[in-house]
């Protein structure tokens, strides 16, 4: 199978599945992030040391950040959002390392997760209030706004995905043009860009996904909300 | 770029096996860590406001009992001004007392000491006076003066009576002394007669008469029988005067 820079090599296959650097990448991040979780949380204590108070403001700093969207699901969110963002930066920053592709250099993968978050917010928006209550918000204020209630679903999945896509490969990109025009060491600081660019991105994958299910958990919740209490 | 699907459901599969050892290995540990702390730093600070009522219960107690302290200090405090006020007025009083006790003693003794002076003046005014009388009777005596003494002591002798003679008589015959008379001037012979028999009369015996002459009884005669002394002369009676108004004094 043939492979460029844009599209990741296909390692094996089995069967009709091809696995891809991409995929072997995220394995290789999820088993990291496992061992990584068993060893910290074997030693867990009341009296924390350096890398257990590390990893507790680590999540401190994301269910602050939900709760500062959505107060009432913070611990419901959790899982999932704070998944999001350990792996996105995780596997953005992975790029880093010589000889492996970020994870999220490939559309597919990005297209996952934007999947992921599109299925997320209907998932839970309709654990939270119900599947018809859930579905009437596509048609408030008016019926009319249904289509462009639709469009808005897919054009912000799709842009979740090529947002993250794009930068990220074009960072590789970039480094990767300047080490073949430039040389060795060249692209050291296109690399140091690459680390915030790779925390940017994250966070904003993250913290869209979670305003888009902090959306479909309130519409209902916003739609019975008088007027003077929304304005406070 | 193109679309791997396979690498897509690999993704969603990787990413929710992802959730699940995280959730299973990182969250809920690291949650259970942070509750279990939560808990025990809820129970000390329940316990450490729990210590702080206590605490502020007994502050409440300490400050009562200051105060209570207080109230029994300001009240001994008044007790004791007031006993120290009573003891001063009755410290003071008894000195007022003892002041007054010693000026009514001083009043005394300067009373006394002015009686004591006046007195002395007194005595000094008679003496003088008695001087005085002797040094004028002096100039004027003579033995006609002491011929009407004589009459005035034979008077006497006969007004005198008979329990004033008996212990006379008495005395004589248990001494058996001398008679004693002395004159200021010689006594003539009628004049010693006179005398020798009233004093029989008063005596009832004879007795030897003893005559001696001392001008210092400036007129007049003075008589001793044993322990009693009969005096009719000048000198004796400015004496008498003067011990009579020393004793009306």
């Amino acid at each position: 199978m043939e492979h460029s820079e844009l599209s990741p090599a296909v390692l094996f296959s089995l069967g009709p599945v091809h696995v891809t650097s991409t995929i072997v990448t995220s394995w290789g991040i999820i088993l990291g992030l496992w061992l990584a979780s068993s060893l910290l949380c074997r030693r867990l204590r009341l009296t924390p040391g350096p890398v257990q108070t590390a990893a507790e403001g680590v999540l401190g700093a994301v269910e602050e950040a939900i709760r500062a969207v959505a107060p009432d699901h913070a611990r419901l969110l959790l899982p999932f959002i704070g998944t999001l963002w350990i792996f996105l930066v995780v596997a953005n920053l992975s790029g880093l390392l010589p000889g492996v592709h970020s994870p999220t250099r490939d559309l597919s993968a990005t297209a996952a997760l934007a999947i992921l978050v599109f299925l997320s917010v209907h998932w839970f928006g309709i654990r939270s209030q119900g599947l018809k209550p859930y579905l009437r918000h596509y048609l408030t204020p008016s019926p009319l706004l249904l289509p462009f209630h639709l469009i808005s679903e897919v054009t912000r999945t799709v842009a979740l995905a090529v947002r993250l896509f794009g930068n990220i490969m074009s960072l590789e990109m970039a480094a990767l043009l300047i080490l073949l025009v430039a040389g060795f060491l060249a692209p050291v600081p296109i690399l140091m860009l690459h680390i915030i660019e790779a925390l940017v991105q994250a966070y904003i994958f993250g913290m869209l996904a979670l305003i888009y299910i902090a959306g479909g958990l309130q519409s209902q919740q916003q739609r019975h909300t008088p007027q003077g209490e929304r304005d406070e | 770029m193109e679309l791997s699907w396979s690498t897509f459901l690999l993704e969603i599969v990787n990413f929710l096996v992802l959730v699940w050892l995280l959730k299973r290995f990182f969250y809920k540990p690291l949650q259970a860590v942070i509750s279990r702390r939560q808990k025990g730093i809820e129970s000390r600070l329940a316990e450490a406001g729990k210590a702080q009522a206590e605490a502020r219960d007994l502050k409440q107690q300490y400050e009562q009992r200051l105060e209570n302290w207080k109230e029994e200090a300001r009240q001994a405090r008044d007790k004791l001004q007031r006993d120290i006020h009573a003891e001063r007025q009755k410290l003071q009083k008894e000195l007022e007392d003892s002041l007054q006790k010693q000026r009514e003693q001083a009043e005394i003794v300067q009373q006394r000491q002015q009686h004591e002076l006046r007195r002395q003046m007194e005595q000094q005014a008679m003496e003088q006076g008695s001087q005085f009388a002797a040094k004028l009777l002096q100039q004027g005596a003579g033995p006609e003066l002491q011929q009407r003494l004589l009459d005035l002591l034979l008077g006497s002798l006969e007004e005198l009576t008979e329990a004033q003679r008996r212990p006379l008589r008495e005395q004589m015959q248990e001494t058996a002394a001398v008679v004693e008379i002395v004159s200021a001037f010689p006594l003539e012979g009628p004049q010693r007669q006179d005398l020798e028999e009233a004093l029989r009369d008063v005596l009832q015996q004879d007795y030897p008469y003893h005559y001696i002459e001392d001008p210092k009884l400036l007129s007049g005669l003075r008589i001793t029988v044993g322990p009693w002394q009969l005096g009719a002369s000048v000198r004796d009676e400015l004496h008498a005067f003067v011990k009579l108004a020393q004793a009306a004094q």
